[in-house]
């Protein structure tokens, strides 16, 4: 089977892998990273959304053997060494951006890499940038402000 | 109430303010646990082989290469589970009657179809394997050979006069047909009515789609003979009973224990196949197996919900009063009878044909037909969205006849507050409502007056504009009442409550922790609310709205009553009387003194280190929540394209919890409603193939469908059934949002020269449809019934 290193939310992880599997089968199953999630198989939920080298991706479309080499974050690593939230999780919380939950962390890897290219964003460039991501829940326009919020509160740091 | 950050009196976190969600934390994290979060040692997978054909008789399945695969563990057909006892699910509560009055047929579902398949999607045969890989490999390998039937999919198609039957027990594919309401005097009104109005109404086929599809873990231990079922369900006491008497056990031998649930409305109120395969199989292993979804399952074998098509007709007077109403639905129920196809469209939707109007006489009859494809189901208002919708297309149609405004015809028709408690034509009781009221402030929020600028604003822009208003109701409760509700107060400082209610991403856990901290006074953080664990409690579980008012009544009262034992021990060990004992922030203390106990304390006291209460509650009735929702859409009239430029509702729920999570409530489920109004459908082709198995061809809305919603809470009517006063709101928002967004977008078309023609029109109202009536492409006006 191919081996493959990967930068894992800043730790370095090699394994072998099977070459038919899917980076959000590597995730959830071999690592135990279960907050991405799987909500589809035509890859347009946008549950499984990470970032592999900072860019939005949703990980069931990529293999385990493409993320070789690269650096991959997910919501796990959202969260500061010391439990502190990522300003997208405290503004999801803070504006009532999830209800079930189960796109969530989809939403906020999405919005993360939103808002490293455009830390200022209108709600029209919020919504552009979420097109691939689904919410039953929401409605969505509490999404739109919670991505709002926090891209304040960064700019803010 | 807005979308700006919720204000927080900090400290407190009592109800009636928008404390920020228990849920959230772990859910934000990743750190949540839905069904295929959860794992155990030596799992196995499970897959299932769908029939491709709507309908089929199986002639032989040679599962020989498959068995042979490396890491398959069992090949599992229809027969095996016969063989093995495994019985049929529930079928439809026998009143229901068929057209001929015979009570109703249903053909034996069985978990896997042992000899004949009724829709594409219905499980044939059943893998379980070391891995989900050779699983889905060995699937691949099963060899069925099919000998395909004639199918019936579409109404016309099933109620043709040759029509294959889907089952000998339904003839003429009528499986069921109720009615309702004084015919003879209904045709008496509309014979003399100075108007009548008679419109065909579809409510199609949607998809329920929770972001999480269902799964099931299924683990069965030998030694104590005990099968645990993990499940994504919003009612595990009835799934799990439903589970036991399929499986032949006895209910206390399945523990079914529900964690996150990535959303439900509806679709995961009952017990699955999957399920079935899933337990038998970790019975006969000994292995636990594991069962997840994959979307295509989930719009093939999930039930689906709406599936009506009605003719509408009202007879009116010549100020807009209506004077009687008729309507005759035709329900898509799908290949099996099951008790919610029938008490769906036959018995709940009907509760609410009438509305917030006051009309009567009735003639309403509901015919169930069966047809080969999936099986009709739950889905967010349940038969309430469908009556709703069918009302208020009549209202504007009537209004439209009669040159009227839409708002005037429908105060015209409004029960009054004091006609409360008022009885419907269907015989149910509404407790509260202030229908005018709520249709006056709406007005008023959305700016009417401004309504002829931002039309010409539209015009000048190139652009349609219209604007729809809908008045409306539901019930709530599922007739279930009385929920059980147990506290522990440990000496370790936290008070833990279980309820058999079900989260589902509705908040119900935070809301149920501000009703126990207004009584226990002590921070949020102290209290723990459990759920979803069958060996900790039973009921009916979520679904309908009705979890806040009875439950949350419930836990209310058995807080109250945890005061009141500890406070009696408390004075026990104080040695004072337990009448001068007043407590207060989480401490029984004589007034006056320093004498005192905390709650805790005493708790640590008793026998086992806690106190522990356990308490049945009930509450007197359904609520009624109901609201006003205005809508003005703009479209595009180069591409039909429909942009929702304002929205704004009064909801009268009856006394709120959390507003923050009651407007998210409304707000995600007017979406939800703007998602049928829209985009959404589920389309079977003639011969009964889906040809929307994917979220490709499935439209859901998408970020930015609505921009801002201004949604306020009326909190001047309480409900009167229970003693929190609080109204259902989980369906709410769902049911004003899809006849308000039609109405806006017909409102528009008619302006640009349709005229009434619009009122033939069907959802979901795509920009294909849209662009092709403007093209003058519209369906037929039912003839001769409209004068």
């Amino acid at each position: 089977m191919p081996r493959v290193s990967i930068n894992i939310n800043g730790r370095t992880v090699e394994r072998e892998v099977e070459a038919r599997q899917l980076l959000v089968d590597f995730l959830r199953s071999d690592l135990g990273l279960t907050g991405t999630h799987v909500g589809c198989d035509t890859s347009q939920c946008g549950a499984c959304t990470v970032r592999v080298d900072g860019v939005a991706v949703k990980s069931c479309t990529m293999l385990a053997v493409q993320a070789d080499g690269r650096a991959i974050a997910t919501i796990e690593g959202m969260t500061g060494p010391d439990g502190s939230l990522h300003p997208l999780q405290q503004a999801f919380m803070d504006c009532h951006g999830l209800q079930c939950g189960y796109c969530t962390p989809g939403m906020i890897m999405s919005s993360a890499c939103l808002l490293e290219e455009e830390p200022a964003p209108d709600d029209a460039t919020i919504e552009q940038a979420l097109q691939g991501n689904l919410c039953r829940c929401t409605g969505y326009v509490n999404i739109v402000e919670a991505v709002r919020v926090a891209a304040a509160t960064m700019r803010e740091r | 109430m807005n979308t700006s950050p919720p204000e927080i009196e900090h400290g407190r976190f009592g109800s009636g303010q928008s404390v920020r969600r228990i849920e959230d934390p772990a859910l934000v994290t990743g750190q949540g646990r839905f069904v295929d979060d959860c794992t155990e040692p030596g799992c196995t997978s499970l897959v299932l082989l769908r029939s491709p054909m709507a309908h089929a008789r199986i002639v032989s399945i040679d599962a020989s290469t498959a068995r042979a695969l490396p890491g398959v563990l069992a090949i599992v057909t229809g027969q095996d589970l016969i063989d093995a006892g495994v019985g049929t699910f529930p079928g439809p509560a026998p009143h229901f009657k068929r057209p001929d009055g015979e009570p109703v047929s249903a053909p034996p579902r069985r978990a896997i179809a042992s000899d004949c398949v009724r829709f594409v999607g219905e499980a044939v045969a059943a893998v379980v394997a070391e891995t989900p890989e050779v699983a889905r490999a060995a699937r691949d390998a099963l060899l069925v050979d099919f000998e395909e039937l004639p199918a019936v999919s579409g109404l016309d198609a099933a109620l043709a006069p040759d029509a294959p039957l889907v089952w000998p027990g339904a003839p003429g594919n009528i499986a069921a047909r109720s009615s309702y309401g004084d015919p003879a005097e209904v045709s008496r009104i509309f014979a003399r009515a100075p108007h009548t109005v008679a419109i065909d109404v579809v409510n199609q086929r949607l998809a329920p789609s929770p972001m999480e599809p269902r799964a099931v873990l299924a683990s069965f231990d030998a030694t104590s003979e005990r099968l645990t079922m993990r499940l994504s369900n919003q009612m595990p006491s009835n799934t799990r009973n439903a589970l036991a008497q399929i499986l032949g056990l006895p209910k206390e031998r399945i523990r079914v224990v529900v964690g996150d649930v990535g959303g439900g409305f509806g679709m995961k109120t009952n017990a699955y196949p999957e399920e079935v395969v899933a337990a038998w199989a970790s019975m006969r292993l000994g292995r636990p197996v594991k069962w997840v979804a994959d979307r295509t399952e989930e719009f093939l074998a999930a039930v689906h919900g709406r599936s009506l098509r009605s003719r509408a007709e009202v007879a009116l007077d010549a100020t807009g009063r209506v004077l009687a109403l008729r309507i005759d639905t035709l329900a898509d129920i799908g290949a099996h009878v099951t008790p919610s196809s029938l008490a769906i469209p036959l018995l709940i939707g009907p509760w609410v044909s009438t509305s917030v109007y006051d009309i009567a006489p009735v003639d309403i009859s509901i015919s169930a037909v069966m047809t080969h494809i999936a099986p009709l189901g739950a889905y967010r208002g349940a038969g309430r969205p469908e009556s709703i919708y069918i009302i208020e297309r009549l209202m504007d149609a009537a209004a439209r006849r009669l040159a009227m405004d839409p708002a005037e015809i429908r105060r015209r028709n409004l029960i009054a507050p004091a006609q409360m408690p008022y009885r419907n034509a269907m015989g149910q009781t509404y407790d509260s409502g202030r229908f005018e009221s709520l249709l006056d402030q709406a007005l008023a929020r959305s700016d009417r007056q401004g309504f002829d600028r931002r039309l010409e604003q539209s015009r000048r822009a190139g652009r349609l504009r219209g604007r729809g208003v809908t008045t409306f109701l539901e019930w709530t409760g599922a007739n279930v009442f009385e929920e059980r509700v147990t506290v522990k107060v440990s000496a370790d400082g936290f008070i833990e409550i279980f309820t058999a209610t079900q989260a589902m991403g509705q908040g119900i856990a935070t809301s149920y922790a501000q009703l126990a901290v207004d009584i226990f006074d002590v921070p949020i953080d102290r209290v723990r609310i459990i759920q979803g664990d069958t060996d900790r409690g039973e009921g009916f579980g979520s679904g309908g709205s009705r979890s806040l008012f009875t439950a949350g009544s419930a836990v209310r009262e058995a807080s109250r009553q945890t005061i009141e034992v500890a406070r009696g021990h408390a004075a026990d060990a104080l040695e004072v009387a337990a009448g001068d004992l007043q407590y207060r922030g989480g401490r029984f203390e004589v007034a006056g003194t320093d004498l005192g106990m905390g709650l805790f304390e005493v708790a640590a006291r008793q026998p086992e280190s806690n106190l522990f209460l356990e308490s049945r509650t009930k509450v007197d009735g359904p609520s009624w929540p109901n609201g006003c929702h205005v809508c003005e859409v703009e479209i595009d009239p180069l591409t039909g394209v429909v942009v929702i430029d304002r929205y704004h509702s009064v909801n009268d729920v009856g006394r709120v919890i959390n507003p923050m999570i009651v407007v998210g409530q409304l707000d995600g489920g007017a979406v939800q409603g703007i998602g049928q109004a829209l985009c959404e459908q589920v389309v079977y082709d003639g011969s009964g193939q889906l040809l929307t198995a994917s979220f490709l061809d499935y439209a859901m809305p998408r970020a930015g469908i609505v921009r801002r919603f201004d949604t306020q809470l009326d909190q001047t009517t309480p409900c009167l059934t229970n003693p929190l006063g609080v109204k259902g709101v989980g369906e709410l928002g769902t049911i004003g949002a899809t006849p308000v967004v039609v109405s806006a977008v017909l409102d528009a078309l008619e302006r640009a020269g349709l005229g009434h023609r619009v009122d033939a029109l069907q959802m979901p109202l795509t920009s294909e449809k849209i662009w092709l009536a403007l093209q003058g492409e519209l369906p037929a006006l039912p003839s001769g019934a409209t004068r």
